[in-house]
């Protein structure tokens, strides 16, 4: 709970700080003239600064062109290509929402009745809640809208499974490898760090093998058969990761906590875990990103009913003509989660990409 | 005696184990699954590779029994990898690989040095929430990225390049459909879709760098190009050398990019040497040569890996003794 309790004092802050900005930002500005006219600050100083800035937000922006292109092409209905034959347009001519509201499609909450027998006497009482709708895409043009939720749910229950199975295999893992001196232990780890890239990628040069064992073992169209290789395929990286953010916890707190009496166990959850926030976020979230961005294996062992989000995603594309709008507003509203932790844990993904045990 | 104890106690009889070597047991779970997922499809692959396996052979009979025998398929020896080595499109692939891999690497370094001296400098304002936006298309999903960049380097002349080109008033290139534009484009996209993850490496070295270090230079009058060359390059050269590492094995097995854009073409040419094994396998039902490719391309793979971790002294850099 002290972890969730952190994550939401740290949010806070960030809403804070991004809040003050514009007042701290006047400030400065208001003192930067009183220096300049006052003779204290020379004018090149800040002329430098606001040069830099804008040099800086112009390669942003310009990094960033493709991700507003996408969000264009998604909000300029279902007329929308990326190819207007007027030039590029910076806003689109009239935003709608209609190509979101075909990935989303109806929320409607079904009116359930429940009944409960009351003991001892023949009366049972009957409840009917009502039907909630919160969004009914019809309303909005949309008949037949996609089958993001179907995908979605495939999505979910290949990720989280892959998150449960690697973290149990890389957390004491990594924790045996940083603190522990044990048979094999250098071979090991030299062999996680040769393979930390191969994982992923050679996935495709072996997945010949991998369809064919599947096909023969009749596991071929299960979602946890693939969560479980998701899962394997996540450990020599993420195993070496975490193992190399933990080198970087001083062994001192552990001796103190073990000169206090702490059990061993009570070592790992009291000092290891709560110091290792950074990168067990950070693991999380890759191996998370594993099971939910992949695209080549899903697509060769998954039958169209458990299409996860990115094969459903190119499945509406085909050879000659893609429908920008849908094809945007379905990509944005899958990645929009992710973007968003991404947002808020870039300190935590820093500090959890540090290889701070590295240097020299 | 409680049951970790015992597991101590009993592998303590065993000759060349220890005690301590007990903490084996948590690395153990990890790396069975990672053989099993890996070695046991690595293993298939060097059977498939010695068979004339198809799609119709490989999969006639089902359970165990079946995956060992490879289905009905024949065996036929070394016939699979003479002709791969024979075929001058094999070879034509591997080189665009090698190629692939040097020029999107060096881009790659470049841009995402040069994006982390940026949102690291202490000129410019709001350089934190800048980081928060710049790693953004890393939560994208690769397949839906691909699919836009296919986009922008549309041949036709509304494709976003097109536009460009024809605002500075040169002609439109027909991108998909040449070879080296194609394999520009390549270029071009696989360098925007790494710079996320390498800008966090090299921003989290870059803030590693003492101060004074910096400090001291200027005192000794070092400019801003010499500071970069004497003290901040090689302060991070190690982290960014590690990325680099990363990022050209996955440049090596770059495959939805090729795959997406134009199935490696135009006529086959810019096969990246996994979209080759892929295709020989899928495309043309030749699982045999697939499985050859694919099994060359593990080999030079894990060389490239073996020989930059060796000579990187990477695993060194991991263990602390």
């Amino acid at each position: 709970m002290s972890l969730l309790s952190g994550i939401v004092r740290k949010l806070s802050e960030d809403i804070k700080n991004i809040l003050t900005v514009p007042a701290e930002t006047a400030r400065d500005i208001t003192y930067t003239v009183e220096g300049i006219r006052s003779g204290k600050i020379s004018p090149t100083e800040p002329l430098k600064t606001v040069g830099a800035t804008a040099g800086a937000l112009v390669l942003v922006l310009a990094l960033l062109f493709p991700v507003y292109w996408i969000l264009q092409a998604a909000l300029s209905g279902s007329g929308a290509s990326l190819y207007s034959a007027d030039g590029i347009s910076i806003f689109p001519d009239d935003p709608t929402l209609q190509a979101f509201v075909w990935v989303v499609g109806d929320l409607i909450i079904p009116g359930y009745s429940i009944a409960f027998d009351v003991p001892l006497t023949n009366v049972s009482l009957v409840f009917d809640t009502p039907e909630v709708t919160l969004l009914d895409a019809s309303t909005y043009g949309v008949d037949r809208p996609s089958s993001f939720k179907h995908f979605l749910w495939n999505s979910i229950t290949v990720a989280i499974p892959t998150v449960i199975i690697s973290m149990c295999l890389i957390v004491p893992a990594s924790y045996a490898l940083s603190r522990r001196q044990f048979i094999f232990r250098r071979k090991i780890l030299f062999l996680y760090v040769l393979l930390t890239q191969v994982g992923g990628g050679l996935g495709v040069a072996l997945l010949i093998g991998l369809y064919a064992i599947y096909v023969q073992f009749g596991v071929n169209d299960s979602k946890l058969a693939l969560s479980v290789y998701y899962a394997a395929t996540a450990v020599p990286f993420n195993t070496w990761l975490l193992k190399t953010y933990m080198d970087g916890i001083p062994v001192s707190y552990e001796e103190a906590a073990v000169v206090d009496g702490a059990p061993p166990w009570r070592v790992v959850t009291e000092v290891i875990i709560p110091l290792s926030t950074a990168g067990l976020a950070t693991v999380f979230i890759f191996t998370f990103l594993t099971g939910w961005t992949e695209f080549v294996v899903a697509q060769t062992l998954l039958g169209t009913d458990n299409y996860t989000l990115p094969v459903g995603l190119y499945s509406l594309v085909d050879e000659y003509s893609i429908p920008w709008a849908r094809f945007s507003a379905f990509a944005l509203t899958f990645a929009m989660p992710i973007m968003l932790v991404y947002l808020f844990a870039q300190r935590y993904i820093e500090g959890g990409l540090s290889f701070s045990g590295m240097e020299g | 005696m409680s049951t970790a104890s015992r597991v101590v106690h009993r592998l303590e009889e065993v000759p060349f184990l220890e005690s301590r070597d007990a903490s084996l047991l948590f690395v153990l779970p990890g790396l069975f699954v990672f053989s099993t997922f890996m070695l046991f499809p690595v293993l298939y692959l060097i059977g498939v590779s010695f068979t004339n396996a198809a799609p119709s052979n490989l999969f006639a009979g089902e359970g165990v029994f079946s995956v060992m025998t490879f289905g009905e398929a024949t065996f036929v020896g070394l016939q699979n990898y003479t002709d791969v080595l024979t075929d001058p499109e094999f070879w034509n692939s591997f080189g665009v690989t090698w190629l692939f891999v040097a020029t999107s690497v060096a881009l790659k370094i470049c841009l995402s040095l040069g994006v982390a001296l940026v949102v690291t400098n202490e000129r410019v304002r709001g350089r934190r929430l800048m980081r928060s936006f710049i790693i953004l298309p890393m939560g994208l999903p690769a397949i839906f990225t691909i699919t836009v960049w296919r986009g922008i380097f549309s041949s036709a002349e509304f494709g976003l390049v097109n536009q460009v080109l024809g605002i500075f008033g040169a002609e439109s290139v027909a991108w998909l459909s040449t070879r080296w534009p194609a394999f520009f484009a390549y270029n071009i996209t696989e360098m925007w879709l790494a710079y996320p993850f390498m800008v966090i490496i090299t921003v989290s070295a870059l803030q590693d760098v003492p101060e004074e270090l910096h400090e001291a230079a200027t005192v000794d009058g070092a400019g801003l190009i010499s500071r970069f060359f004497h003290v901040t390059l090689p302060s991070i050269k190690r982290p960014v050398l590690f990325a680099s590492i990363l990022t050209a094995a996955a440049s090596f097995q770059q495959f939805l990019i090729p795959y997406v854009f134009n199935q490696g073409g135009p006529a086959r040419a810019n096969e990246l040497i996994v979209v080759y094994g892929y295709r020989e396998a899928l495309s043309f039902s030749e699982y045999g040569r697939g499985a050859a490719v694919s099994l060359i391309a593990v080999v030079f793979i894990g060389a490239f890996m073996w020989i930059n971790v060796k000579r990187g002294k990477l695993a060194d850099g991991v263990s602390d003794e």
